[in-house]
């Protein structure tokens, strides 16, 4: 597999897939993030750094359009981003992993697909497939463990037909072949032209090429930084 | 690439709720028990005099019907929203309030429609009159709907709430009484002889206005919940 920086040199003239300027979110008056800037290009895979209660999975989720930022802008393709012109192009990944447990992983898959459309050359089935959860069409996703709950939300975001992941803890749950199905995917994605921003606190990251890193600092006057110059001071 | 179309969406999604209720169907048959339930104690407590049943068989069967909806309303975003499909749902590139009045419909057809084909038959427990019965009917086919859409949009604001039964049932009987009020209303009319049309109309009306209104507020509130 070539690597990424070559194939993404050619997008590098377009405007940045995903860009943030001055993003930053506060619940109640309380910040969350940010201010936080960062571009990502077509080809890129970021990683989003930060301790737990950094705000992470609220970066996602703002980025998703979920949430509201309370300040700063998000440009997709360069236009301003709204609800309606984002979701045809992002898929996300997170901590809940809507499936339905009374129903089978391909049902599960049908119905993402019936909902979200479905990547040329990829069907719910091949999917589950490319996740290697072939035996595990018919079991219901009750039966499941874990780690394969997590590679069918995997496949779902596989299977969308979308340019920007947002995968939140995408290594969580998962054994070591499911951590190099992971990166597998990232790597086959950005190398489509894809881009994905995926969170994690460190004990695995995406390792192939060298990803954007986002480091994720708490917002001024956030219980966590108080906490974190009470620890240095300790040390 | 290709994002398939709004149509697709819903009858995934429809289908899927169906499959579901079909996996789940001992709790999708809990309405229609507890109806049955109430409706069977009336004339142990009440006594059997046929006249004084006859009087209140319409109301009761209303009342009766109106308590299962609420019990199942809770139901309809819950499941969605604690396991993230509500997010997917908020995230798909289709009109918000088309995917949540598919999801109304199918909850409607699952839980009201049935106990509205019973409704006769509770009906002649309490001795309902012949004149009223086929009104009883038309009055539950017009304020059932109603009452799933009113109920959707509390449910959709009560939904990131823990616990939020009680506060639910605060907010939706309020705007459940004049439902209550036509469709009862109805029935009375019929019995007594006078024309019953009217109360009838006003409840059409008002389920033309909720078809069209109820899903938008309902998507609005949803976004207000998953935020």
């Amino acid at each position: 597999m070539p690597p990424i920086s070559d194939t993404s040199h050619d997008f590098h003239d377009r405007p940045p897939l995903l860009e943030a300027r001055g993003l930053a979110f506060a619940r109640n008056d309380e910040p969350i993030f940010g201010p936080l800037d960062f571009s990502l290009h077509a080809g890129e895979v970021a990683l989003i750094e930060g301790d737990n209660g950094a705000g992470k999975t609220t970066l996602l989720r703002v980025l998703s359009g979920l949430l509201a930022p309370s300040s700063g802008e998000i440009r997709l393709r360069g236009e301003p981003l709204t609800l309606a012109r984002l979701s045809p192009q992002v898929a996300l990944l997170s901590h809940q992993a809507g499936l339905k447990h009374e129903l089978t992983a391909l049902e599960n898959l049908r119905f993402a697909a019936g909902l979200h459309g479905q990547r040329k050359g990829l069907s719910p089935m091949t999917a589950l497939a490319g996740v290697g959860l072939d035996g595990y069409a018919d079991v219901p996703t009750r039966q499941l463990s874990a780690g394969q709950k997590k590679r069918v939300a995997l496949a779902r975001v596989l299977l969308a037909p979308v340019a920007l992941w947002l995968l939140d803890e995408p290594y969580a749950n998962l054994d070591l072949d499911g951590i190099k199905l992971v990166n597998r995917l990232l790597e086959r994605h950005a190398n489509g032209g894809g881009t994905a921003l995926i969170t994690s606190h460190g004990a695995y990251a995406y390792t192939s090429g060298t990803p954007r890193r986002i480091p994720l600092r708490p917002g001024i006057g956030h219980r966590q930084s108080a906490i974190e110059t009470a620890a240095e001071q300790v040390r | 690439m290709s994002s398939g179309s709004t149509l697709a969406a819903c009858s995934a999604l429809v289908r899927r709720d169906l499959t579901l209720v079909w996996r789940r169907r001992g709790d999708a048959l809990n309405p229609i028990l507890f109806a049955l339930i109430v409706i069977a104690l009336f004339p142990l407590a009440l006594g059997p005099e046929p006249q004084q049943l006859q009087r209140i068989a319409a109301g009761v069967v209303f009342v009766a019907l109106l308590l299962a909806g609420l019990l199942a309303l809770d139901t309809l975003f819950r499941s969605d929203y604690e396991d993230g499909s509500l997010e997917q749902l908020v995230l798909s590139s289709h009109p918000l309030s088309l995917l949540l009045a598919c999801k109304i419909a199918v909850h409607w057809l699952t839980t009201a429609l049935p106990l509205i084909v019973v409704a006769p038959l509770l009906g002649e427990l309490l001795h309902l009159a012949d004149s009223v019965r086929w009104v009883l009917v038309a009055a539950l086919l017009l304020a059932t709907p109603l009452l799933s859409l009113i109920g959707a949009v509390c449910v959709a604001l009560t939904v990131g709430m823990h616990r939020s039964g009680m506060l639910l049932a605060l907010l939706v009987l309020p705007l459940y009484v004049p439902v209550l009020i036509f469709g009862a209303g109805a029935c009375n009319a019929a019995q007594i002889g006078l024309p019953y049309l009217a109360p009838l109309l006003w409840l059409a009306a008002a389920l033309v206005l909720a078809l069209v209104l109820a899903p938008l507020a309902c998507a609005a509130a949803l976004r207000i919940s998953l935020s």
